[in-house]
């Protein structure tokens, strides 16, 4: 018997130990990781960019920054309309009096997503993973795209730094948003933050943009990854908005410089520059890659036909937002850039064939710039064009010398690449005064970059009033409607962070 | 794993000595006690050793190779009274017993399967229901889950799917959970059922496997008390199901054939085409002819010429089915082996369409005394089912279900020259004959569930048992669709393969021991570990060519390719301690410790104890009243838990998505942060009850009274979304279930010649969530998914009508102040109205025997929910869509004065002038009540006399015929009242064009030999 008991006892002493906590925990998912596993492997990391990047396209369910990124501000103010019948995006173009959708614009959700991934780049990746160049480079990626995110959240929930409103409903208005640095690896770090002033929030931007710009420094030679000229760009936008002139002349300069290809100036290549079979965004700083055959504009499910993308809006299915005539009278018959309009049924692939554009624009045109010519609504998308810093470039040094004059060589480079005379013959005028350049530069603007996510910020960051295409004014300056609401939600899960006034 | 298994069937194999002990032999006759004759198929039971012997033509038995010892010997017999002995047994020697059988009701000797043990009923202090075999022998349903509707008290059983085959809602005292919610825990001879990895082409259920006839008892552990000892799998209740087992004797060969039809229990009135000529007319204010008109140019004619279609479309897509089933069994054994093996086939068209349900089956549990110490045993079952299923369960054009109220008469399945019509309602590719002839929904489902088991008598108070266990399910699925059925693929075919490798282990050791003859002391420990890992594989093709092939070899184009797994492990140790005092004062004690893979690291191992108490009042010698046999009361607290929470819940987890790629690198992007606390729902339940036996066991009763608050409820917290995160999951909320559950059975009377016996059961219930997180309500504007602190889940909130305006037909409302309304809002005008909760359920039955002739009716009942049927609601009220339209339209408001139900007629629903949309504005009048009592079953069955048989020299023969689901009482003005939308449908209160309940009537013949 005591043989027997030996074997007994033994026996459930085994079995205790084998079922502890070894069996229950080596239970491992199909298709995900625990974090140490990504943050510590090549190849964690390198799946953990993708992410990053391919947030910027396909955030859970919203199109932050796609087709509200890009189409939103048009259709907000006075750069398309709706055709008649189609109803997307109409919260946009029908917002009026105090009605009206400016919650999208801010893409609140899928930011602080973009700017979670980048915090785990720039932040929590284990020393030694990466060679270090390559460290180097990611982080520097991370922080432009950052900066990138947190730029697009500021200039819609907050004023421009200096254009803070003395009076009204934003009266002595400062705050910007909540700045998140650290990424987020455990649920304390989940914490309730407040928002933190405008100023600070630009002085982070521009902090994460120079130290990026030293870590991508003469890495320009892939435009599908952040390169050193985006980071210049971006460096130009933001001071741009911050009113820093000469700073934006300065990074716009480097942008110039930096970025290896030139401004089109053919007819057939500024026409085709946004045609992925054509030109391929030769003036791209950045664009995002997009595989219309794999690659979803949200995140889940088996790639099928998206009717999400910009192009679902503008020209290739819903046909729903028409560019307006206000938009076509400011070109030329001359300007190349007119390549970029077509014919909206001709145009059309999807759906139920669009009538009604007549009622928009006289010639029924739909605005082909992205026009998913890879048989689907998505497009690669360029979120900095050589252009785009071409006019920074002239509209800052001229303010910067407080000299109109000294902004018309970079606004004439651009215009001579579209086919068009200098401005000193097509529109002396404008050189006349600061005011009249403004003018000016804000309808190159309009000629160069509607519908690529600009107008609204154009206007708000000069302090101008929202207009419709009549040139009636849609939202004040003075309005609280000037800045998109923080939504609703969000407020109600952190008790810090407060709605923006009038709200 | 499996290092496991061998070390637990290591430690029971070379733990005992290859060696017989001297035994002794236990024989005798059993007889009925009136009339002295010999009763055959009597079952003999050594309680002690589970050990048992079935008496044979003669009513003789034999059990040998018994140890020396004290036992008690327990025989049973239909109809009559349990007797019970003790028997001393000694070396080499034969005790001789004959037992002599009081007609009348099984008492409370009868034993009760409960956690890991065998409890005789008198020592039950929990709550648990019981099902035996002969209640449920001849009912004709596939299901397990629909023979226990209504059978055991506070036990809510619901179709989910009339479909052959199709799932059930099994809430037992009612439904704790809000994000987890799940079915009961199944159990099989000992192995525990996964639930994971079912097909998705139709309804099924994972006891399809089963073949009922095979069963023996299904336990029903109700109260925590009872249910603990499976911890954190145990708060939705556990059901624990014990397949047949030889019995020592002759051979006993059961021969079993039966056949039936079945159509579906309830048809809809709609109106027919000249009816619905009147009622389109009216609406559009058109003449007839202009109506026929518009209806000819829309629908076509099913002749050519102006003569409207008058399809009953009810008709085609419901008909009459064809079941047949057969099973042979055979059991016995000798004093060393006992057998049960059996085979089974079932072959059942449903009514609706193609639907179909087939079983093969083979059974064999085993049992071998190795030595006398040593006992090993193997129970198998092995099935393959094949259900060729139909999508339902939503307002989807291409589903029967629903097309029967999409199709209205005037709309046709065939041209005349017999090819399909393409202007039905919603073109060919969603004509009711293409969904019929070019879909097919294809399930093969092969399942493997079985164990191996030792146990070892280590000596006369000490029992080990190792058991070995595996359900092992692989379920096919294929979908495919003609290029008719398909044209944007031009035909496809998705093949799914799925399967779960469930694997469950364990070693028990049972003790029992009486001291100074009044302590009685049993206990188990025992330790535990379960593994189910799962995963699935899935492919489609597009592009066929033509209708010659359905294989993926012979599409055009693959489409896509997907697979994944998941698993989770449970490792466990168990407790039950049991004392009573001279079996009058009882107690009991249960702990399990149950660690879970699921649960957060820090919270990986939960605790799950209970108590129960009991004190049987009519042992003690002041209680003196004669008529009393037994009255006992219980009374157990207790804790369970839910594990429901997804496999991977409390972890940090970086997700692999390859739609999230970036310039074909597959991304991996941070998809949940972990909660290292994240833990599973507590159910705590108190329950106090008190058994009665009166009249020599004529009549016993149940009453058990129950509170049972499900804490800790998974939500989804958010967290501000700047972390880069929405939410997480924790635990907050509560809920609650009360109720009170009777049980009463009688033998009214118990002649020579005619028995008569009465069961009744009712569970009254209700249900309240106590606890949401923030005390937030959630989904304010939902009308059936509201969820609020202080209401039941499946709560109605709808603004309240008020009827037809007499003067002009317009619909009305009221309004949040009681005023009259036209346009009122769910927002602000919603009321708390009705709820989905079932309150009162349960079920009643007589069975009269006359000689050999039986009949048994059952009915079964739910009252107190009320639901809304949405798809027959949108959609067939007006001609919006041309679909049918149902009868309620007959009481249309027509003049000036009339005071009706149903406003003018009207073609859209926002026909009214400056009033809400009539079709998508639910109120009050949309909400049905769905009590209903069903004639569950009737049988009338005839025992030839054994004077005949016995010239054939058969056991005994036996001629059936029953129905089920005969008749049905409701209010409920739809297809069918039981309105749950999958197993684990919290609210219960909506029904979207699911296949009603079928109604079955088979005959069939069993002989024994």
């Amino acid at each position: 018997m005591s043989k027997l008991k030996t074997v007994i006892y033994t026996g459930i002493a085994v079995i205790l130990l084998w079922s502890c906590n070894d069996i229950l925990e080596s239970v491992e998912p199909a298709t995900s990781l625990a974090p140490d596993e990504v943050l510590s492997s090549e190849e964690g990391v390198n799946a953990l960019r993708a992410s990053m990047y391919a947030k910027i396209r396909a955030s859970e369910s919203s199109m932050g920054f796609m087709t509200d990124y890009f189409v939103g501000p048009s259709a907000f103010t006075d750069e398309t309309r709706n055709r008649p019948g189609s109803t997307r995006f109409q919260a946009y173009t029908a917002a009026t009096g105090t009605d009206g959708e400016t919650t999208h614009l801010a893409a609140y959700t899928d930011a602080y997503k973009i700017i979670q991934d980048a915090n785990l780049i720039a932040g929590a990746i284990e020393e030694g993973v990466l060679d270090p160049n390559t460290h180097d480079r990611y982080r520097g990626e991370a922080l432009a795209i950052r900066a990138f995110a947190m730029h697009h959240l500021v200039r819609a929930l907050g004023y421009e730094p200096g254009m803070i409103p003395a009076s009204g409903p934003g009266a002595g208005w400062d705050l910007g948003i909540i700045i998140r640095t650290e990424p987020t690896l455990h649920l304390d770090d989940a914490d309730r933050r407040a928002r933190s002033t405008v100023d600070e929030v630009y002085a982070q931007i521009f902090s994460d943009l120079s130290e990026a710009k030293s870590l991508l420094s003469g890495i320009n030679d892939d435009n599908t990854y952040i390169t050193e000229a985006f980071v210049d760009g971006l460096t130009a936008r933001v001071n741009l908005y911050a009113g820093n002139w000469q700073a934006a002349a300065d990074a716009a300069q480097n942008a110039i410089a930096n970025f290896p290809g030139a401004l089109s100036n053919t007819a057939d290549a500024v026409a085709g520059m946004f045609h992925e079979n054509q030109g391929n965004h030769p003036e791209a700083l950045f664009k995002l890659v997009v595989n219309p055959d794999t690659e979803n504009l949200t995140g889940a499910g088996t790639p099928t036909f998206t009717n999400n993308g910009p192009a679902a809006y503008t020209s290739v299915q819903w046909v729903a937002q028409i560019p307006t005539q206000f938009v076509i009278d400011k070109y030329d018959p001359e300007d190349y850039r007119l390549g970029w309009y077509g014919d909206c049924i001709e145009n059309q692939r999807q759906g139920a064939t669009a009538s009604g554009c007549g009622d928009v624009n006289a010639n029924a045109w739909s605005i082909l710039k992205f026009n998913g010519v890879k048989g689907n609504t998505i497009d690669d998308y360029p979120y900095f064009r050589l252009a785009e810093a071409y006019l920074i470039l002239a509209e800052a040094s001229a303010k910067a010398s407080n000299d109109a004059t000294a902004g018309s060589g970079a606004l004439n480079t651009l215009r001579e690449a579209r086919g068009l005379d200098p401005i000193e013959t097509a529109n002396p005028g404008a050189l006349g005064s600061l005011q009249a350049f403004e003018d000016e530069i804000l309808d190159e603007r309009i000629r160069e970059l509607a519908v690529e996510g600009h107008r609204y910020w154009d206007l708000k960051r000069l302090g101008r009033h929202i207009t419709n295409p009549d040139g009636s004014t849609k939202i004040r300056n003075d309005s609280h409607r000037y800045l998109a609401p923080i939504p609703e939600s969000r407020l109600g899960e952190n008790d810090l962070l407060e709605q923006n006034p009038g709200y | 794993m499996y290092k496991k298994i061998l070390c637990t069937l290591c430690v029971v194999f070379f733990a005992f000595q290859f060696a017989y002990a001297q035994t002794g032999v236990v024989s005798g006759q059993v007889t009925d006690a009136e009339t002295g004759e010999s009763l055959p198929a009597a079952s003999v039971l050594i309680a002690e050793l589970e050990r048992g012997a079935a008496t044979d033509i003669d009513g003789q038995f034999r059990i040998g190779n018994v140890a020396p010892g004290t036992y008690t010997l327990r025989v049973t017999f239909i109809g009559y009274q349990t007797f019970s002995q003790s028997i001393e047994v000694t070396e080499g020697e034969e005790t001789v017993v004959n037992p002599a059988l009081e007609t009348g009701a099984i008492g409370l000797d009868e034993l009760v399967v409960s956690g890991y043990s065998v409890t005789p009923k008198r020592e039950l202090t929990g709550s648990i229901s019981t099902i035996r075999a002969n209640e449920i022998q001849d009912v004709p349903l596939q299901n397990i889950e629909s023979m226990m509707q209504g059978r055991a008290a506070g036990v809510q059983i619901e179709s989910v799917s009339g479909n052959p085959g199709g799932a059930f809602r099994v809430l037992v005292r009612g439904n704790g959970s809000i994000n987890a919610a799940t079915e009961p825990l199944y159990i099989i001879d000992g192995v525990q059922i996964s639930q994971s990895q079912q097909t998705d082409l139709t309804s099924s259920s994972p006891l399809n496997s089963l073949n009922p006839n095979d069963i023996e008892s299904i336990e029903i552990l109700k109260d925590a008390a009872s249910a603990a000892i499976y911890g954190s799998q145990a708060a939705a209740g556990v059901v624990v199901i014990t397949t047949k087992r030889g019995a020592q004797g002759a051979t006993l060969v059961t021969a079993r054939a039966e056949t039936g039809i079945r159509d579906a229990s309830r048809r809809v009135s709609y109106l027919n085409t000249e009816q619905y000529l009147d009622y389109y007319s009216e609406a559009r204010g058109w003449t007839r002819d202009e109506t026929r008109q518009s209806l000819l140019n829309f629908f076509g004619s099913p002749t050519g010429d102006d003569q409207l279609a008058t399809t009953n479309w009810q008709e085609f897509i419901y008909d009459t089915g064809v079941t047949q089933k057969y099973t042979i069994s055979l059991s016995g054994g000798d004093d060393r082996t006992r057998f049960y093996l059996s085979g089974g086939y079932e072959d059942t068209d449903g009514t609706a369409m193609n639907v179909k349900f087939d079983r093969m089956n083979l059974r064999t549990n085993f049992d071998h005394q190795i030595t006398d110490r040593l006992q090993g045993g193997i129970n198998l079952n092995l099935a393959r089912n094949f259900q060729f299923g139909m999508c339902q369960d939503g307002n989807f054009i291409n589903c029967a279900p629903s097309q029967a109220m999409f199709e209205a008469p005037m709309s046709f399945p065939f041209l005349q020259d017999g090819s399909y019509n393409p202007e039905t309602r919603f073109g060919l590719d969603s004509n009711p004959a293409v969904v019929r002839d070019e879909v097919d929904r294809n399930v093969t489902v092969l399942s493997l569930v079985g164990n191996a088991n030792l146990n070892y008598r280590v000596n006369d108070w000490l029992f080990v048992s190792g058991m070995a266990g595996l359900d092992y399910r692989s379920t096919e699925d294929e979908q495919y669709r003609s290029p008719i059925a398909a044209p944007a693929q031009n035909g496809f075919i998705t093949n799914t393969n799925r399967s779960v490798n469930n694997f469950i282990s364990n070693l028990v050791f049972n003790a029992r021991q009486t001291f100074d003859a009044v302590h009685n002391v049993t206990g188990l420990i025992g330790t535990e570990y379960r593994r189910d890992f799962s995963k699935f594989a899935s492919t489609r093709g597009d592009g066929f060519p033509g209708t010659f092939f359905k294989v993926l070899s012979a599409s055009a184009t693959p489409v896509t390719a997907s697979g994944s797994f998941s698993e989770f492990r449970i490792g466990s140790y168990f407790s039950n301690v049991k004392y009573n005092y001279d079996e009058r004062y009882f107690i009991s004690l249960v702990g399990r410790f149950d660690g879970h893979s699921r649960f957060g690291s820090d919270t990986r191992w939960g605790f799950f104890p209970s108590a129960s108490i009991a004190w049987r009042i009519s042992e003690e010698n002041f209680f003196n009243v004669g008529f009393i046999d037994e009255l006992k009361l219980r009374a157990g607290y207790g804790t369970t838990g839910n594990a429901e929470i997804g496999n991977f819940a409390a972890r940090d987890l970086y997700s692999a998505l390859a739609t999230y790629s970036y310039q074909g690198n597959t991304a991996l992007t941070p998809t949940q942060l972990a909660n290292p606390n994240l833990s599973w729902e507590e159910a705590q339940e108190i329950n106090l009850g008190v058994d009665f036996s009166f009249l020599d066991g004529r009549i016993t009763t149940e009453v058990d009274v129950y509170q049972k608050n499900n804490r800790n409820l998974l939500f989804e917290r958010p967290l501000p979304n700047d972390s880069g995160f929405e939410d997480i999951n924790e635990n907050i909320g509560m809920v609650r279930n009360e109720g009170i559950e009777f049980n009463i059975r009688s033998v009214n009377v118990s002649g020579r010649d005619f028995i008569w016996s009465t069961r009744f059961n009712i569970g009254l219930l209700r249900n309240e969530i106590r606890e949401l997180p923030d005390g937030e309500i959630i989904e304010p504007n939902s009308t059936t998914q509201r969820l609020e602190e202080g209401r039941p889940i499946g709560l109605i909130h709808v603004p309240e009508w008020a009827g037809v305006n007499p003067a002009d037909g317009r619909p009305m409302w009221y309004d949040a102040d009681g005023n009259l309304t036209y346009t009122p809002s769910q927002t602000d005008d919603a009321i708390a109205w009705k709820d989905g909760v079932a309150n009162a359920t349960g079920g009643f039955g007589n069975t009269f025997s006359y000689r050999g002739i039986t009949l048994d009716t059952f009915f079964q009942f739910s009252f107190g929910k009320w639901g809304f049927a949405s798809t027959d609601w949108f959609f067939t009220r007006n001609t919006e869509f041309l679909m049918n339209l149902d009868e309620i339209v007959l009481d249309r408001w027509r003049e000036p004065g009339d005071m009706t139900y149903f406003p003018r007629a009207h073609h859209l629903g926002t026909d009214f002038p400056e009033t809400a949309n009539f079709r998508t504005t639910v109120g009050t009048h949309a909400i049905y009540n769905a009590s209903y009592i069903r004639l569950k079953n009737i049988t009338l069955s005839y025992d030839l006399p054994v004077s005949i048989t016995q010239r054939v020299n058969l056991r005994g023969v036996r001629l059936f015929a029953s129905a089920a689901n005969l008749l049905t009482w409701t209010a409920w003005p739809y297809y069918d009242p039981e309105l749950a939308f999958d197993p684990r449908d919290i609210y219960g209160n909506v029904t979207t064009a699911s296949l009603p309940t079928e109604r079955q009537i088979n005959a069939g013949i069993e002989i024994q030999f």
